[in-house]
């Protein structure tokens, strides 16, 4: 009985906390984009960085407004409708449903190797800067140490 | 893995969707299971065979694979 209330009281903290959060992306995502927009209206003549800058945030900030928007409409048109909520959740937890959603990634990381490999070899063919090619072999190994980290990682854990 | 899930299923006269909602799975889930085309977590196996009433071995049958052959 104690457990089950404080169960609920978890559960009702836990959507609290990502109530606030999905405003508080809203918040911020509004904010970039007004930002943005005031940047454009406000430069007469940009430099450097400044270029992009106003476009950058319009961007990210559109994104963001989008993303919380989105997370907030879905809480209230599921509020009334639990049994949608409760199968969109059996949905999001199936196990084979993850499965899928794994193997779907793994193959979509080794086709990310090759892909990220040619693209360097066409980069340093092509005779790009040093900048870029260094950028791209950079990405390039931090995504294949990400994957030996976890590797070892999970190997200790399981 | 061959299994009897289709066949227990049916003895018990429920429809796959009733039987996603009790396991908490999608019905997919149960399709791909009764076609052999996926092979459920242990938990899950527990699951179904808590449900049936009967052990896992009922349920599934290990076929050993003839490697050498």
């Amino acid at each position: 009985m104690n457990n089950n209330i404080m169960d609920n009281k978890t559960v009702n903290l836990q959507s609290k906390q990502k109530r606030m959060i999905d405003y508080i992306t809203v918040s911020i995502g509004l904010a970039l984009l007004v930002v943005g927009l005031y940047l454009i209206k406000a430069l007469t003549d940009p430099k450097g960085v400044m270029l992009a800058l106003p476009y950058v945030a319009i961007g990210i900030g559109c994104g963001t407004f989008g993303h919380g928007m989105g997370n907030i409409i879905q809480r209230k048109a599921l509020k009334g409708h639990p049994e949608i909520a409760r199968q969109i959740a059996i949905d999001q937890n199936d196990e084979r449903n993850i499965a899928v959603g794994n193997r779907a990634k793994a193959k979509a990381h080794d086709m990310m190797v090759y892909v990220f490999g040619a693209l360097m070899l066409s980069y340093a063919l092509m005779g790009v800067g040093v900048l870029p090619i260094l950028l791209l072999v950079g990405s390039y190994l931090f995504v294949i140490f990400y994957g030996i980290y976890y590797r070892v990682k999970y190997d200790k854990e399981m | 893995m061959k299994n009897r899930l289709e066949e227990l299923r049916k003895q018990k006269g429920i429809k796959q969707e009733e039987l996603a909602a009790i396991l908490e799975v999608s019905r997919q889930t149960i399709g791909s299971l009764e076609n052999g085309r996926y092979n459920p977590s242990i938990l899950l196996a527990f699951k179904l065979a808590r449900y049936f009433e009967i052990s896992i071995e009922e349920i599934f049958i290990y076929e050993e694979e003839k490697e050498h052959e």
